[in-house]
This record gives C-alpha cells, sequence and structure tokens, in this order.
C-alpha cells in the first residue's frame, strides 16, 4: 500500500545496515587516501542535487527523493566507476516525475549542464544530447528496481506536530498544508500531537533537511528519522528547553504562565485529554510513542556526528534551510546539560589529528583521481600488467 | 601517460563503465519469457502474451511501452509520466482483486512491464453475453463481479489511489474467475500530492464513465469518481450496453476542455437533471451556466432498473452509486458492505461458479499476424496451438472498438490508458482510428 509503510518497497527492499554500506563502498575505498572523503562526499552531493533543485524549483520533498534515489544507486554502484553529476541530474529527473512535479527533458538538460559548468563543479562535459540523459534515467530506473515511492520524514513530522500558530511557514516553502489528510500514522503511537512553538517545529524540519546529507536515510526507517529531528529540535530550542527542564525537576508541579507556550495554548482549541494538563510532557509525550528511545539516541549521536564533519566542510555558501547553525560550536555542550538521556558525549575530536577540512575543489579533484585511477587499472588489468596500489591495503599495512 | 588518456576518455564518455557492466548483468526479455502471441495495442504500446521460462512456465501479460521515436531512429526521450506512475503504483501495491506485477524490464530504450495473466475482462464478458449467448447475465455472476471489483477499489482508495480510468476494459478476470483491476496508467496517489490533481492531467477517465463532477470542470476531485465508474459498470454489465454512451466534445486546437453537452445530457436522460436539492455544490461548477441551458429530465432510474437489474437492494446500490453529489456518493468501502452482496444469492469467489461450462467466455484471442517483430518471434507452432478463436467474436470486437477510442487526454496523460491489454481480445480486427469511432454510432441509451 503506498501509504503503509510498513508494507512499501522503502521498508522492505531499501533500509539497509552498516555493513552492507561498507561493502558498497569497498571498490572507492581502494582509490581514496582518506576513507573520510567519502562522507564528504555524502554532503557535498547532497548539496549539488538541493542546489540544482532549487534552480528546477523543485519542492523540499522532490529534492529529498531526488537524494535518496542517489543513494540508493551508489549502494549498487562506485563512485569511481560512475559519473556523479549525470547521475544526479537523472536522480532529479525521475524524482520530479515520482513526486508528480516533472520537469521537461529539455530544460532538465539545460539547468543541470548549466549548473555543472559553473564554479565549483566546472563540469564541461555533461551532454547537451537530450537522450544521453533519456539513457542514464533507464540505468537508474533499472538500478532502483522500479522502486520510485519514497517515505520522507517531513510526513511524520507532520502528523505529530500541532504547531502553534495556525498559518502555514513560508519559510517551509509550503510544504505544510499541502494535503496534509486524514492518512493513518504508519508506525504505532500514543494519540494526540505534540504542541511545538514555530521555531522548535521549523528547526526539527530543518534538522530532517540535514539528515539527507548522510546515509541516514538508507538505515533507519523515516519516522524514526523525524522523532529523533522532534527530540533534538526540542532540546535544542531554547524556551522549549526550559520548559523540559522544569518539567523534569518538578513533575508534580505544572508549570505556570511564564512559559511562552502557555499564552497560545489558551487560544488553540483545548480537547479533553488536555484539559487536566496545562502543559504538555515532553518527555511523556516521547515515552509514550511506540518506538524505540536508544534507537533514537543512537541516531541522535548519528546525526550530531554529521554536524561535526560538517563542520570541517567549506562550502563558500551555506544552504539557507540547515539546522546546522544551530548546532555550531556548541551543540554537543548543550546536549550533554539538558538531557542525561544522552549518556554518550559525541567523541572528544583532537582537531590535529583530524585531516583538515575538504572544499568542493578539493573533492572534485579526488573524485577525478579515483576515476582516473579506476580506469587506468580496469586498462591494465586486461593487459596483464600490474595494477595500482590499493590504497586500502596500503593503509591498513601502515596502520600495522 | 595513461591519466592522459583517461581523462579523456572520462570528458568524453563518462559513464562508459558503468554502462557495459550494466549491459553484461543484463537479462533480455527474451532470455526470461518466450513470446506467444500479439494481444492488444494502443498508443502506448503493445501487449503480448508471454510464458516463463522458468520450470513453472507462468503465463504472462507483457506491455510494452511504444519507444520513442524521432524520425526514423529509435531514441531516449525520457519515460512518460504515466509509465513512471504505473510502474512506481504497481510496485507498491499487492491485492487479490489488482492486477499483479511481476517484473520491470528496462531493455534496448523499450519498457517491458510483466503482469500476471488474466484470460478475460468485462468487456470481453459482456460481448460474450450480448453477441454470442443473447442473455443477460445471472444477477449472481453480476453480483460476484461487483463485489470483487469493489474490493480492489477499496483496497486501491484505502492506499489513497485514485484509478481514473476504470472502465470495463480495464478490469480482468483470471480464468478461475477472479476479478483484477488493471491499467494503473492514469491512476494517481492522491496522499499529500505537491501539486493539484488537475494540474497534471486535464481530462481523466474515459467519457461514458466519467462523473458529473468532472463533467461539469470540477478543479477538485476525489475517489468518488471512480465509485461513479463503478456505477457505469455495474449498469453496463446489467444491460449489456453502455449506460450513459454520449458523445464527447473533442480538446479544441488550444486543449481547452469543452463543455461536455452530450454525456451530460445521457446522464440525465436516465438520473433526471441534477438539482441543488441532490447537490449543494452544483451551482459551484464551472460548467454550472451551460448546464443550466440544457433541457430538464425526470429521474428514470427505478424504471430503468426494473428489467435490468430485477433486485430492489440492487437498485439501491446503483441509485447511491449514481449519486449526484460526490459526498453523498457511496464510497467503495459503504458500497462493499452494501445489503445488495448480503442476501442471497451471494458473490462467490469464482465469479463463474454458476456458468455451466458451455456459457464461459471463450480465451483471450492471440494473434500472429500482428508480428512481434520487436520482440523476438516464438516458434510458430507452439503459439498456434495456444490461440484459439472464438466464433463470432471478431464481429463482437469490430462493434466495440469505438469504446476504446473513447478515451481524449491531454498531452501530460498518456494517451495508452485507453486500453489495458485485456480491453481487445483480438488484436488483430484492426487498428484503431484515431479517436473518432465512436461518434459515428448512435443508439438509444434507453430501451
Amino acid at each position: 500500500m503506498a501509504t503503509d509503510f510498513w508494507a512499501s518497497s522503502h521498508y522492505k527492499r531499501w533500509i539497509v545496515d552498516r555493513a552492507t554500506l561498507k561493502e558498497s563502498r569497498s571498490d572507492d575505498l581502494q582509490y581514496v587516501d582518506d576513507p573520510e572523503y567519502l562522507d564528504f562526499f555524502a554532503i557535498f552531493f547532497a548539496n549539488v542535487i538541493t542546489k540544482l533543485g532549487k534552480k528546477l524549483n523543485f519542492r523540499q520533498r522532490v529534492i529529498a527523493t531526488a537524494i535518496v534515489f542517489f543513494r540508493r544507486f551508489y549502494i549498487k554502484n562506485s563512485y569511481c566507476e560512475t559519473d556523479p553529476f549525470i547521475v544526479i541530474a537523472a536522480c532529479c529527473y525521475v524524482a520530479g516525475k515520482a513526486e508528480e512535479s516533472p520537469v521537461h527533458i529539455k530544460n532538465m538538460v539545460a539547468e543541470a549542464r548549466l549548473f555543472f559548468s559553473q564554479q565549483p563543479y566546472g563540469v564541461k562535459y555533461f551532454p547537451s544530447d537530450n537522450s544521453k540523459l533519456a539513457e542514464m534515467e533507464f540505468y537508474l530506473v533499472a538500478d532502483l528496481e522500479c522502486d520510485l515511492t519514497v517515505f520522507h520524514p517531513y510526513r511524520t513530522l507532520l502528523s505529530i506536530c500541532k504547531k502553534e500558530s495556525s498559518n502555514d511557514l513560508q519559510t517551509e516553502a509550503g510544504e505544510v498544508g499541502v494535503g496534509v489528510d486524514d492518512g493513518p500514522r504508519y508506525w504505532g503511537s500514543g494519540d494526540g500531537q505534540l504542541e511545538l512553538p514555530d521555531d522548535a517545529f521549523q528547526l526539527a524540519w530543518s534538522i530532517i533537511n540535514d539528515t539527507y546529507r548522510s546515509d541516514l536515510c538508507l538505515l533507519y526507517p523515516p519516522h524514526l528519522l523525524a522523532i529523533t529531528a522532534l527530540y533534538l529540535a526540542v532540546v535544542l530550542h531554547g524556551p522549549t528547553r526550559e520548559l523540559l527542564q522544569q518539567q523534569s525537576h518538578s513533575v508534580e508541579v505544572t508549570p505556570v504562565h511564564s512559559s511562552p507556550r502557555r499564552s497560545s495554548r489558551q487560544s488553540s482549541s483545548t480537547s479533553l485529554g488536555h484539559a487536566k494538563k496545562p502543559s504538555q510532557d515532553f518527555v511523556a509525550f516521547f515515552a509514550e510513542l511506540n518506538i524505540s528511545m536508544p534507537l533514537v539516541a543512537t541516531i541522535a549521536q548519528e546525526i550530531i556526528s554529521l554536524y561535526t564533519l560538517w563542520e570541517r566542510y567549506l562550502e563558500d555558501s551555506d544552504l539557507v534551510d540547515s539546522a546546522k547553525s544551530a548546532f555550531h560550536g556548541h551543540a554537543q555542550a548543550q546536549l550533554g546539560a539538558s538531557h542525561s538521556g544522552v549518556s554518550t558525549p559525541v567523541e572528544n575530536l583532537d582537531d590535529a589529528q583530524r585531516p583538515h577540512g575538504a572544499t568542493p575543489t578539493f573533492l572534485l579533484q579526488v573524485l577525478m583521481r579515483m576515476r582516473e585511477n579506476r580506469l587506468s587499472d580496469m586498462a591494465l588489468a586486461s593487459s596483464g600488467r600490474p595494477v595500482a596500489v590499493n590504497k586500502m591495503l596500503e593503509r591498513t599495512q601502515a596502520a600495522g | 601517460m595513461h591519466e592522459e588518456w583517461s581523462h579523456t576518455l572520462l570528458q568524453s564518455d563518462p559513464m562508459r563503465f558503468y554502462r557495459a557492466k550494466r549491459d553484461r548483468l543484463h537479462q533480455a526479455v527474451t532470455s526470461k519469457y518466450t513470446i506467444l502471441g500479439f494481444i492488444s495495442s494502443g498508443t502506448y504500446g503493445r501487449v503480448y502474451k508471454a510464458q516463463s521460462l522458468e520450470p513453472d512456465g507462468q503465463i504472462h501479460a507483457i506491455k510494452k511501452f511504444k519507444p520513442d521515436k524521432e524520425g526514423d531512429v529509435v531514441t531516449y526521450t525520457g519515460i512518460s509520466q504515466s509509465a513512471i506512475r504505473e510502474i512506481a503504483l504497481n510496485r507498491e501495491i499487492s491485492h487479490e482483486n489488482v492486477v499483479a506485477l511481476k517484473e520491470v524490464i528496462l531493455e534496448d530504450k523499450s519498457i517491458y512491464m510483466v503482469f500476471e495473466y488474466a484470460e478475460h475482462d468485462f468487456l470481453q464478458v459482456i460481448h460474450h453475453y450480448s453477441q454470442t449467448l443473447r442473455i443477460q447475465i445471472a444477477s449472481q455472476v453480476l453480483k460476484s463481479l461487483i463485489y470483487q471489483l469493489l474490493n480492489g477499489l477499496v483496497y486501491l482508495h484505502s492506499a489513497h489511489i485514485l484509478h481514473r480510468d476504470l472502465k470495463p476494459a480495464n478490469i480482468l478476470i483470471t480464468a478461475s474467475g477472479v476479478v483484477k483491476i488493471g491499467d494503473l496508467g492514469l491512476a494517481r496517489l492522491i496522499y499529500q500530492p505537491l501539486q493539484p490533481l488537475f494540474a497534471g492531467d486535464k481530462v481523466v477517465v474515459t467519457i461514458w464513465y466519467r462523473a458529473p463532477e468532472l463533467l461539469l470542470g470540477a478543479k477538485h476531485y476525489n475517489k468518488a469518481v471512480d465509485c461513479w465508474a463503478v456505477g457505469c459498470v455495474f449498469a453496463e454489465l446489467a444491460s449489456l450496453r453502455p449506460i450513459f454512451k454520449g458523445e464527447e466534445a473533442k480538446l479544441d486546437s488550444k486543449k481547452n476542455v469543452p463543455f461536455q453537452r452530450d454525456q451530460l445530457l445521457k446522464i440525465f436522460e436516465v438520473l433526471g437533471t441534477p438539482t441543488e436539492k441532490d447537490w449543494s455544490g452544483l451551482k459551484d461548477m464551472p460548467e454550472y451556466q451551460n448546464m443550466k441551458r440544457l433541457d430538464t429530465y425526470p429521474n428514470r432510474l427505478a424504471e430503468w432498473c426494473q428489467t435490468r437489474i430485477r433486485s430492489q437492494q440492487g437498485y439501491d446500490l446503483i441509485r447511491q452509486l449514481f449519486a449526484y453529489d460526490p459526498d453523498k456518493r457511496l464510497t467503495a468501502k459503504e458500497a462493499l458492505a452494501h445489503k445488495w452482496f448480503q442476501e442471497d444469492l451471494r458473490p462467490t469467489r469464482n465469479v463463474f461458479f454458476p456458468v455451466s461450462a458451455h456459457h464461459l467466455p471463450p480465451q483471450r484471442r492471440i494473434t500472429q499476424d500482428e508480428a512481434p517483430s520487436m520482440m523476438g518471434m516464438p516458434a510458430p507452432t507452439q503459439a498456434q496451438t495456444l490461440s484459439q478463436v472464438a466464433p463470432g467474436h471478431g464481429q463482437a470486437q469490430g462493434q466495440h472498438l469505438s469504446q476504446q477510442s473513447q478515451v481524449n487526454l491531454s498531452q501530460q496523460s498518456k494517451p495508452g490508458s485507453t486500453a489495458s491489454f485485456g480491453s481487445v481480445s483480438g488484436g488483430a480486427v484492426g487498428s484503431f482510428s484515431g479517436g473518432q469511432g465512436g461518434s459515428a454510432r448512435k443508439k438509444p441509451r434507453i430501451g
């Protein structure tokens, strides 16, 4: 069923484990100097897709679907054997159709060609021939096993959150309020919606946008990503966090009018259940969800790791719809202080031991080197001459 | 040195190695299936009957989308929106009363969708009864057909899928008598759409089965359009001819959707002219002013049903499926729970259960002469034995081809959704003549 996540192709075929992801990178690992570059690729290419998607006037959900297609494609393929820019254009082209926001192939080729030819990409070889993109679409759809319906965390977020203000947020590119209908939640939970201040909701939304910069969308079901984003947003959002702390300090005492949430709550409709409780208990809300909180904590750690990595990724202009700034520098401290549920703090980073950050230009050079070496090796292997040094082997040997 | 040439190659043909690898791993359609013959064609492409080369030797229907052509050269121009929809939806769904997609093969610039095979379809059954047997469909069979159709539709609707092209040709029946809704080429997910429904496809549903809200130009419509179509199919099974057989006003040169005067009149002649009492939203319909200019008619549905449906409950069901107000129209779920299905004789799992063997509809006709040249030719001996032509069947086809050519779709929607692979039992009868077939033939609607 197209609205039943547990019966979907997404759940049945496209949630993979870490071992599978590692295996899918095995060829790339032979050609890359530092495995971390591949993690930077995940950020870099998601940014490329997002920017191209904006040029095409795609909604956030279409962009997210394109990124998921891209990641699914690279479960089966290697960066060193493919051209990610052509793959990206095909992912956007198919995602547009899959999300009922089609772009004509001519426009797609024109936009992609123009965008990729600019700095920092400087891709001059993108084919102007429509049929090249259409051909790639064919291969892509086959590699995606024709599973083109993708579930996203946004839906869960919308279904479990009641926003403070009644009018839709324009900053969400109009996503909210578009056909939010009577569809059932596809994951079991307690009833009732979480009431959230607009900016906390927006923060959760942006965190979800950011999860697409990693493989999280391949590893976890979207509703868990949504709940984790919500959890991080509640913890990171100043006023909400205060409320949370009040609640945890005095469970019996209901917060008084000092909370900014109170005033607006009174104007919103008060259900019978809420009438007894003047303010919602966030901790209880999360506890009542029929999900594994330790798993949420694990995902939260992975999101924070993503932000830590992203800190060292240098791209001239940051994306406006990211929650990155909320995490800047003090994300770990806030988390550690505010909620003991996350017991393991992010591993301490010793900056001196880490390689320096990556820029798009640098990553493109890495990619081109990987691809050239791979190509040479394939040619040499067939001619019987020795192949280039296996970087993975080299690293292992160096490590002893 | 090698870096230079590899660099050049990566610039000139960046996906060369990827393609080589994929092509090496590809399993050709003809390596997995034997094509037994040709079933039907439409603007979307062709449908073949095929047998799996796996040990089970299952029979399938393979829908091959027409490859794109630029001049005479077959080339890639992008997968159509409707093919993407049909593929994407079919990959997610699974229900006994919906045709199952076994696999999709993308090969040589063509898309092959491999479906479970269904021997019959509603249109063929209607022909069989009207032309060969010349009797009505027994009410228990009728009940089973509608029950299973509704059962499949409840599933689609619960998955937030609108079919948008329900008609006898698209509703199949397996040899074991199980109804299968087919052809999701015009179907759409309506869960949290990013675009309003009308933005994509200006015209949906074949004209004879099109709900009044669509005929009156409604921009927003919902699952109720499918329920109206079920009512039309129900009536057609009962009377063996389309109940509202109107003439479609064609899109003008600017692709504006015209007022469907004739089709509305056909509906009014049976159901009476709608009033605001029936349908409070009526006066807000874009075509309301045009509609007011039409002659008015009283409701004659009860009279229409008397000889054709012969059951008070059956009449009540069809009456509620034909509610003018989409909000008052029975939903698929409500229809499935209708008393008619609970009264004797009850629906059966094999719809043909009460039908004596010599009254069963013939096997789907397949042909060799519309040579499946685009696919490997099967061994002729094998194919011929499977091809069974029922006497008189070909005639029936010719008469009803008009039905296939009735759909008129906007450019974005797939023209081919007109005919599913089940639509024409004898593909050799003739190719479709560009959508004009239906206009010349006028038949009395009532009586």
